[in-house]
């Protein structure tokens, strides 16, 4: 056995035709432009942030920063904005994590035991959302008959069950749990509610990452049912500060004073600042849990 | 054997076949699993089959604050219909969307086929892992970031306009161009996108068995012939249930970017059936009949639009959905 | 006593699938049983629902004299050990045994007393602390035997497992199990479909097919006593040959076999039990062990196509007629030529011919209608 897997490195070292050595140098070519075409907008940000603003606003950062400033990054910490909108949305992602694993996880493990009573009404309940929605404004009536306009609830208890990750759950206990693992359990004398607890919960780690992860990063990208249920500004969450940063009206050009210019020169900073501060904790946390992430994709695949 | 039993107290339950009883006792076993699933089942009905009810509104004279059904409501059958549909709106938008949608797939659906298949084909694996990591990194910035940068970059004050201003040249922010919108939207989509969509035939690709690549090998096939005739067929299943579900998205592409990217100066070409539901139901004086009428028209054809991609999936071949 | 009775145990399945038939069958207090038979024969179900995995769709299982078809897995006072050990593989191999006992709300200190008494007797004391990832296939098994073990079982059911094993280590843990038997003394049933397993393993054997008891007997029984055709070749190893278009033959108030048309005279035994079951004269099967052909003599002739050495003795398939036969020729006394394409002679002791009844495909001499018909098949008795 052992001397089988030997000739690997061999083959490795197998000489390539001329053909082959063409296409792996095309293809080599190709993925690096396409990793240039994804790295550049990312490093130009960056460099733009801590850049002079003159040179940017001129044209003059390109490549390299000029000017090597960090004053964008000491005006964020006093935009008190973009702080109450990062402690909101630390908030509302945190409760919808939480919520959402309560209702995702137990509900995943009763819908893919063939004993679920009424396993095929239940399916068929779910299946339906997923292809047939009422549209945004029926939604919309809903939560202001719950009641919940403006309030934190109208973006939390929406958004804490996705039928998708409901499925994606149902797939992984399914295919991932041993069969023969639960039959022991309820010889080794253990109820429903303690064979989830003590066998299943402890081997779902992966799972619960993964939909941990979906819903967290859901919760902190979504703008729009803030933006629609919100009306207090202490409540916005970060994206929808954010918003009101980044997306300036295209169509309203301001006057051309002095003051104005100055504004303009520090909001422009301030732009570039933000979308770091506000894509640093995403894009930080991303590579580790990458894994769970391609896992979570492939989980969701087997539905079908 | 018959002595052994005879032997045995009297059993207390002499038949106990499909009884009553025996599903009582089934049903008590399993009831935990109902509980478990019950706040899953209110979430759903709450946000997902209450709207489904509430879109009754569309067939009805519906104001802000009426019940959905009592005895004053006003049955007015298919009139909002008809009104979208000659609404001189109406063509605009459903081009609209369709060719946002059209485009967006013609550009968004091989293209992260193309990128597993050549990152599948690099000769060095850890390579390929850390090019995967920076491709998929854009999918976790967020929308409103995502436009945001589109506005520093091609934005009235944007990298472009900069550069432009630098060598002396006049520049027209994109986003108050009728004709940029598509691109920009598209493109920018498939930039964030493509690495995500990536990861699932990458995975597939991955679970190919390498005897099949030597076997190849051996019978002289180069990398590329590799590429044609051993990885592309093991992603095929994959491709044809994507294609499904892209097809049944067609003509559902949400309000949410496209609102980002909205101007006055591209209304023409980025008002879709999607941000028209929404300014009409929920800006300025809402009519939320009108607004529910045409959401769920646009439901409908992309619940038809799935019917029918997987119907002639099913008749072509063995993939389908359900 | 744990005493454990099918009474026409009964499998039927919502698709109305039959899986098990009527099984009844008694298992005497501390024997040791083995279920056998080919996949999906219904040996694993009729396990299973001892085990109160499965529903009974019909019949009475006792343990102990107790009624316990309504009762829960965890209240029938058995253990099983598992095909893929079903060990949970986020607890110790400490938490994975108590754990039965901790649901069980058994004092701490009693379950580390059982705990550790058990690991002693099945040398795993040094794993305790491990994962069940950080063990080998047979300590494993072991684990997943001592989990069972620590119940103290009425009844102990192991679902084929010996079959994660590679063949080496399972030739050593069948021997342990024997050995482990003689330790815990208690009521095993054992589900297996290797032949060889429940030769060694059983006190008495359950041949299983399609859903169907085909015979129960001891490991000798079965073996020289096959109650019909499928028994005969699924018990032995080679598998035995059968003689198709043989004819049982009645002259002179004699019965002869002919196969091949060469006329063997049966010996007394089987004249007695022939004309006791009042047998006429019929086709049927002939069936030989390969360990009862002799080679070198005889009048019925074959050409072989295959020889294989196998050390101690030659395993050599030949062709005569439309049958192959398989002869074993032990390597000391070989003074044949077994070279491929020879023709050789051979022939066999008239009293080690099997004798089926072509059309039913019983045993014309084992085959007992009355147990068969009351789904317990045994080998008819003769005093």
């Amino acid at each position: 056995m052992e001397k089988a897997l030997k000739p690997k490195k061999k083959r490795n070292a197998l000489r390539d035709t001329v053909g082959d050595k063409i296409f792996y140098t095309i293809n080599a070519i190709f993925l690096g432009l396409v990793a240039l075409i994804v790295l550049y907008p990312l490093y130009f940000i960056v460099i733009a942030s801590i850049s002079n603003t003159d040179a940017v606003l001129g044209g003059k950062v390109i490549l390299y920063p000029v000017d090597i400033n960090f004053d964008g990054y000491a005006r964020i910490l006093e935009h008190t904005e973009i702080w109450r909108g990062y402690l909101n949305t630390l908030i509302y992602t945190g409760l919808t994590v939480v919520l959402a694993l309560l209702v995702t996880i137990p509900a995943g493990w009763a819908l893919s035991r063939k004993t679920l009573p009424g396993k095929k009404l239940f399916m068929i309940f779910f299946i339906i959302p997923m292809f047939f929605g009422g549209g945004l404004i029926p939604f919309y009536n809903v939560m202001n008959s719950l009641g919940l306009i403006n309030s934190m609830w109208a973006i939390i208890l929406p958004s804490i069950l996705s039928v998708w990750n409901l499925f994606m759950c149902k797939t992984f206990f399914e295919s991932s749990i041993p069969g023969g693992l639960i039959e022991a359990a309820k010889i080794d004398g253990a109820g429903q509610w303690r064979t989830f607890g003590s066998v299943v919960i402890p081997l779902s780690k992966a799972v619960i990452a993964v939909m941990a992860l979906y819903y967290a990063v859901g919760q902190w990208n979504s703008y729009f049912s803030a933006m629609i249920f919100l009306q207090d500004e202490e409540k916005y969450p970060l994206q929808l500060v954010l918003k009101e940063i980044l997306i300036a009206s295209e169509s309203t050009v301001g006057g051309s004073g002095e003051t104005m210019l100055e504004q303009f020169r520090l909001a422009n900073q301030l732009k570039y600042v933000s979308v770091i501060a506000s894509s640093l904790p995403v894009l930080c946390l991303y590579p580790f849990v990458q894994k769970y992430f391609a896992q979570g994709v492939m989980i969701g695949s087997l539905k079908e | 054997m018959d002595a052994a039993t005879g032997t045995l107290k009297a059993p207390v339950l002499k038949k106990p076949g499909n009884s009553a009883s025996r599903r009582l006792r089934n049903f008590k076993e399993n009831a935990p699993f109902l509980l478990m699933i019950l706040p899953a089942v209110v979430v759903v009905f709450l946000f997902c089959y209450l709207p489904i009810y509430g879109v009754l509104i569309a067939f009805q004279d519906f104001m802000p604050g009426d019940e959905i059904l009592s005895e004053n409501t006003i049955w007015v059958g298919f009139d909002n219909f008809t009104r979208f549909f000659n609404d001189p709106q109406f063509w605009p938008l459903m081009k609209n969307t369709f060719l946002i949608c059209i485009f967006g797939f013609i550009i968004g659906f091989p293209l992260p086929i193309l990128i597993a298949l050549t990152l599948n084909a690099l000769k060095s694996k850890k390579v390929g892992k850390s090019l995967q990591t920076i491709f998929t990194a854009p999918h976790f910035i967020s929308l409103v970031v995502l436009v945001g940068m589109l506005q520093l970059f091609f934005g009235s004050d944007g990298l472009l306009a900069s550069i432009a201003a630098h060598f002396g040249g006049s520049y027209k922010s994109l986003f108050l161009k009728d004709s940029a919108f598509r691109p920009l939207y598209i493109l920018s989509s498939n930039w964030q996108d493509f690495g995500w969509s990536a990861i699932i035939y990458i995975a597939a690709l991955s679970n190919v068995d390498p005897q099949q690549h030597e076997a190849a090998i051996l019978d002289g096939a180069s990398r590329f012939q590799r590429v044609i005739h051993v990885d592309l067929p093991a992603i095929m299943p994959m491709i044809s249930v994507m294609l499904i579900m892209s097809i049944g998205g067609l003509m559902g592409v949400g309000y949410e970017k496209a609102l980002l990217m909205q101007t006055d100066g591209n209304l023409h070409t980025s008002e879709l059936v999607s941000t028209y539901v929404y300014k009409q139901g929920l800006t300025g004086i809402p009519d939320q009949a009108y607004a529910a009428a045409i959401g769920l028209f646009n439901s409908v054809i992309n619940v038809v639009l799935l019917i029918i991609a997987n119907t002639t999936s099913k008749k072509f071949s063995e993939n389908s959905l359900w | 006593m744990s005493e454990v009775i099918l009474k026409d145990l009964k499998k039927v399945y919502d698709n109305k699938v039959t899986a098990v038939h009527d099984v009844n069958l008694t298992i005497q207090d501390k024997e040791f049983i083995v279920l056998v038979g080919p996949s999906g024969c219904g040996k694993s179900t009729t396990l299973r629902m001892v085990a109160g995995l499965e529903e009974i769709s019909d019949g009475e299982l006792y343990i102990d004299g107790r009624l316990v078809n309504e009762v829960a897995p965890k209240d029938r006072d058995i253990a099983m050990v598992f095909q893929n050990y079903a060990l949970y593989p986020h607890m110790t191999v400490y938490d994975n045994m108590a754990f039965a006992l901790k649901l069980r709300k058994v004092k701490k200190a009693d379950i580390d007393k059982k705990v550790r008494e058990v690991a002693e007797i099945l040398d795993i004391t040094q794993y305790l602390k491990r994962k069940p990832k950080a063990l080998s296939g047979g300590q494993r098994q072991r684990v997943a035997i001592g989990r069972a073990m620590v119940r103290d079982p009425k009844v102990f059911l192991m679902d084929e497992p010996l079959s994660n094993l590679d063949a080496k280590l399972r030739n050593q843990m069948r021997a342990e199990i024997i050995k482990l038997r003689s330790r815990i003394n208690t009521t095993f049933m054992y589900v297996t479909h290797d032949q060889t397993e429940a030769m060694t393993l059983g006190d008495r054997i359950v041949i299983m097919k399609d859903g169907f008891v085909n015979q129960i007997g001891t490991p000798q029984e079965v073996f020289n006593r096959p109650v019909n055709l499928f028994v005969a070749g699924f018990i032995g190893m080679p598998v035995m040959n059968f003689f198709d278009g043989c004819k049982l033959l009645l002259e002179n108030g004699k019965y002869f076999a002919e196969i091949r048309g060469v006329k063997f005279e049966l010996d007394e035994f089987q004249q007695k039990a022939l004309k006791q079951n009042g047998v006429k004269p019929c086709d049927i099967v002939a069936g030989i062990r390969p360990q009862h052909v002799t080679v070198g003599s005889g009048d019925l002739t074959a050409t072989i196509e295959v020889s294989e050495m196998m050390g101690s003795e030659y395993n050599i398939h030949a062709r005569s007629g439309e049958d192959e036969v398989v002869m074993l020729i032990p390597t000391v006394d070989l003074t044949t030529d077994v070279s491929i394409g020879r023709n050789i002679r051979f022939t066999t002791k008239p009293g080690l011919i099997q004798l089926f009844d072509k059309a039913t495909g019983n045993n014309l001499i084992w085959y007992d209608a009355d147990s068969a018909a009351n789904n317990a098949p045994v080998c008819k008795r003769y005093d």
